[in-house]
């Protein structure tokens, strides 16, 4: 009797010992954010189950300007205060490549990640070993957006036109749209980044580096064409001046009705959607030129090598990134998902998103690869600033190539 | 001899009051000053002597920056521009802030503070809310002066798109987001010059403009000075309303000194070469203050 008295309470010594230590402890993930509509609060949203299951972990978000973002994450890694969780885009994963946790070492098997998303959203998402080290989120695509009831106006259906349409087609049908009394002064719209001209650039079947990606190549034949068309639009105003010299919002034109096409991303499909009421529109595969071409873009989560929390913040970004959370968030964020097998379903403009899919599987794999390169995002400012003295006059097309080449050698040195 | 002793405690105490107590007065902001202004500062010095980047080993490169700078053809249109700038701006906010306090500093006047507070507003706005503001006032094709135009049957202006007039609205905007500050500064200089000087110079059959030219410009130099060497070193710095309205653009037109070493550190990541950019950028401030020092700089007894 004594013996078991004795073993029972040694067997609660040691029960006590442990049940601390069972108890989860809190957690508190800092998770930095940008919004290009209402994809913060979305995103919390989507995570409440998790937060429900896990009531140990909390949420610290710190959303940021988008024109500040890049800088702020800089200053945080530079500063040993590295978020746990952060939204970047495929343009921000090159610039901290070499900072980004690689998710494998935190999920059962990697290729079960490898074949749910599209190969096009995760080659932006490796790093120089192939390691994948960021969950694509949303995948964005570049297109064209048309004022339908201008196209009508003019008596052009611009759903069946724009099946087979090229640009010189595409010229003479915005033309005859644009002289239509009460119908849009300008043709096209495109937003003032090199990521956007780079969608005519490939369509015209231009390059911005060569082929094996280690230079930057502007001074080729078909870029040096696409620039000098993108100067005789302005010349003869089929694209206002108003936005690559003078910094005007191309989607407030579209949607004032000033232009009648817009070329941009695919999340403009969200604000379009709430804000035009007073004409119709819709979203067609870009005009062919050399190809058919999009721009792929994405939205992905990651973590970084310095984050203090990185085993929970890889288990809530596994988790976010399954078809269900997935499915949620593209939907009520009015997104394309990256995932192939996303079950999402929108409540509107269901053909629109699938205009911007078609033009994104039409898209060369060179187009993905070269915006990989972070040398691109570095000489961005610069590419604006030459084409717009270009279009200036103060310097040719092949002229303001050769200056791009230039800084992208020196970049690259 | 306990007196004596009180009397060289409360000595002692005095000189602790009297030495000690300012010091930790002052020991905060020197404290911040001195680590959010002087350490920095050197910091951005030691920098502009390296090739350095957020993600990469920094390493020492002499004077390799400096001389690289001396022949970037953009840093130099970004200096040509900044200066360009600074002198209209300065100028003409000099002059615009003494007309407003002019007119503005009798308190007698019905309702002063009315017009006072009209005037001060816009410098409370940040410079991103007047950039805002502004683009939408001046665009080509949303702005609200180009509607008018145009519904008056004028054409549009391109007031932001070319690089004629690019400068200048953003010259018009700064003056008019900044005169208010500028005009209390005045108001304050105004205010100090004693009354009984214009009262003397009237006995003696002075006019407005002859009282003006005597005795309100001599004895607001000072004060004239402190409002050149806030504008001019604020002029140099300027950046959220150029970047809001016009990206520094169209081409180059409108790109001041900081937009472009914010871009080369920020979007180049090459943060030794800005570095080097921003000591440039110290001297000319330092230059221009020293100027202004030269040129307005003596000072004047009220005595």
């Amino acid at each position: 009797m004594k013996k078991s008295v004795l073993s029972m309470i040694v067997l609660v010594l040691v029960l006590g010992m442990f049940v601390p230590t069972m108890a989860q402890e809190d957690v508190t993930l800092s998770v930095l954010w940008f919004n290009d509509a209402n994809e913060s609060e979305v995103f919390l949203d989507t995570i409440q189950p998790y937060l429900d299951e896990n009531p140990n972990i909390k949420i610290d978000m710190q959303v940021v300007a988008f024109s500040d973002y890049e800088k702020k994450i800089k200053m945080l890694l530079s500063g040993d205060s590295a978020p746990d969780i952060a939204r970047v885009t495929n343009n921000q994963i090159p610039v901290f490549l070499s900072e980004l946790e690689p998710i494998a070492p935190y999920i059962e098997d990697i290729k079960d990640v490898e074949s749910a998303f599209m190969a096009a959203s995760l080659a932006f998402a490796k790093n120089e070993n192939d390691e994948i080290i960021a969950y694509p989120t949303e995948a964005t695509a570049n297109g064209m957006i048309v004022n339908k009831t201008a196209f009508e106006k003019a008596g052009v259906d611009v759903a069946e036109v724009s099946k087979t349409w090229t640009w010189t087609e595409w010229e003479e049908i915005i033309k005859k749209v644009i002289a239509v009394e009460g119908n849009p002064t300008y043709g096209l719209a495109l937003d003032f980044t090199p990521h956007r001209f780079s969608t005519l650039l490939f369509e015209f079947g231009g390059r911005m580096m060569n082929d094996d990606y280690t230079a930057v190549n502007f001074s080729n034949e078909k870029t040096v064409e696409t620039i000098t068309w993108f100067k005789r639009m302005h010349d003869e105003k089929l694209i206002p001046e108003s936005v690559w010299l003078g910094s005007e919002n191309p989607a407030e034109l579209f949607q004032a009705g000033v232009v009648a096409c817009h070329i941009g991303g695919s999340w403009n499909i969200n604000v379009y959607a709430k804000n035009i009421k007073d004409f119709e529109w819709m979203v067609v595969v870009p005009p062919k030129g050399e190809i058919v071409s999009s721009v792929p873009g994405g939205k992905f989560v990651a973590s970084f090598k310095s984050s203090k929390n990185k085993e929970e913040a890889q288990k809530l970004m596994a988790w976010f990134s399954e078809d269900g959370p997935n499915a949620k968030y593209c939907c009520d964020t009015f997104n394309l998902s990256s995932r192939i097998d996303s079950s999402v379903e929108y409540p509107s403009n269901t053909s629109d998103f699938a205009a911007f899919s078609e033009a994104l599987k039409a898209t060369p794999v060179y187009v993905a690869n070269e915006w990989k390169n972070p040398v691109l995002s570095q000489i961005s400012p610069i590419i604006k600033e030459q084409i717009v003295l270009a279009l200036m006059g103060d310097i040719t097309p092949a002229d303001a190539a050769a200056e791009i080449d230039k800084k992208g050698a020196e970049m690259m040195k | 001899m306990k007196s004596i002793r009180l009397e060289s405690r409360s000595a002692s105490r005095g000189n602790f009051h009297q030495l000690l107590a300012p010091l930790l007065f002052i020991a905060p902001a020197f404290f911040i000053f001195f680590w959010f202004i002087i350490v920095p500062a050197f910091q951005g010095l030691r920098m502009s002597f390296m090739d350095y980047s957020f993600f990469s080993e920094s390493t020492f490169v002499g004077i390799q920056n400096f001389s690289r700078l001396m022949s970037d053809k953009v840093f130099w249109i970004t200096v040509k521009n900044t200066i360009y700038y600074s002198f209209i701006t300065v100028a003409l906010l000099t002059i615009f802030s003494l007309i407003a306090g002019l007119l503005l500093h009798d308190n007698t006047l019905k309702g002063v503070k009315v017009f006072r507070a009209s005037m001060y507003i816009p410098s409370l706005l940040s410079m991103i809310t007047v950039g805002i503001a502004w683009r939408f006032i001046l665009g080509d094709q949303m702005g609200i002066v180009n509607y008018l135009l145009r519904t008056f049957g004028h054409d549009g202006m391109q007031w932001l798109t070319s690089r004629s007039t690019a400068m200048s609205s953003v010259i018009f905007v700064s003056i008019w987001a900044q005169t208010g500050y500028y005009m209390v500064i005045m108001l304050s200089g105004l205010q100090a010059i004693p009354h009984e000087l214009y009262e003397a110079a009237e006995i003696d059959g002075a006019n407005s403009l002859n009282a003006f030219w005597h005795i309100t410009l001599p004895l607001l130099k000072s004060t004239v000075l402190a409002v050149m060497v806030l504008a001019t070193i604020a002029s140099f710095k300027a950046y959220e309303l150029i970047s809001v309205m016009t990206q520094g653009g169209p081409g180059y037109s409108t790109k001041l000194i900081v937009q472009q070493i914010y871009q080369v550190a920020f979007t180049e990541d090459r943060l030794g070469y800005a570095s080097s950019m921003s000591v440039v950028l110290m001297i000319i401030i330092g230059l221009f203050t020293l100027l202004q020092f030269r040129i307005v700089g003596s000072e004047y007894d009220y005595e």
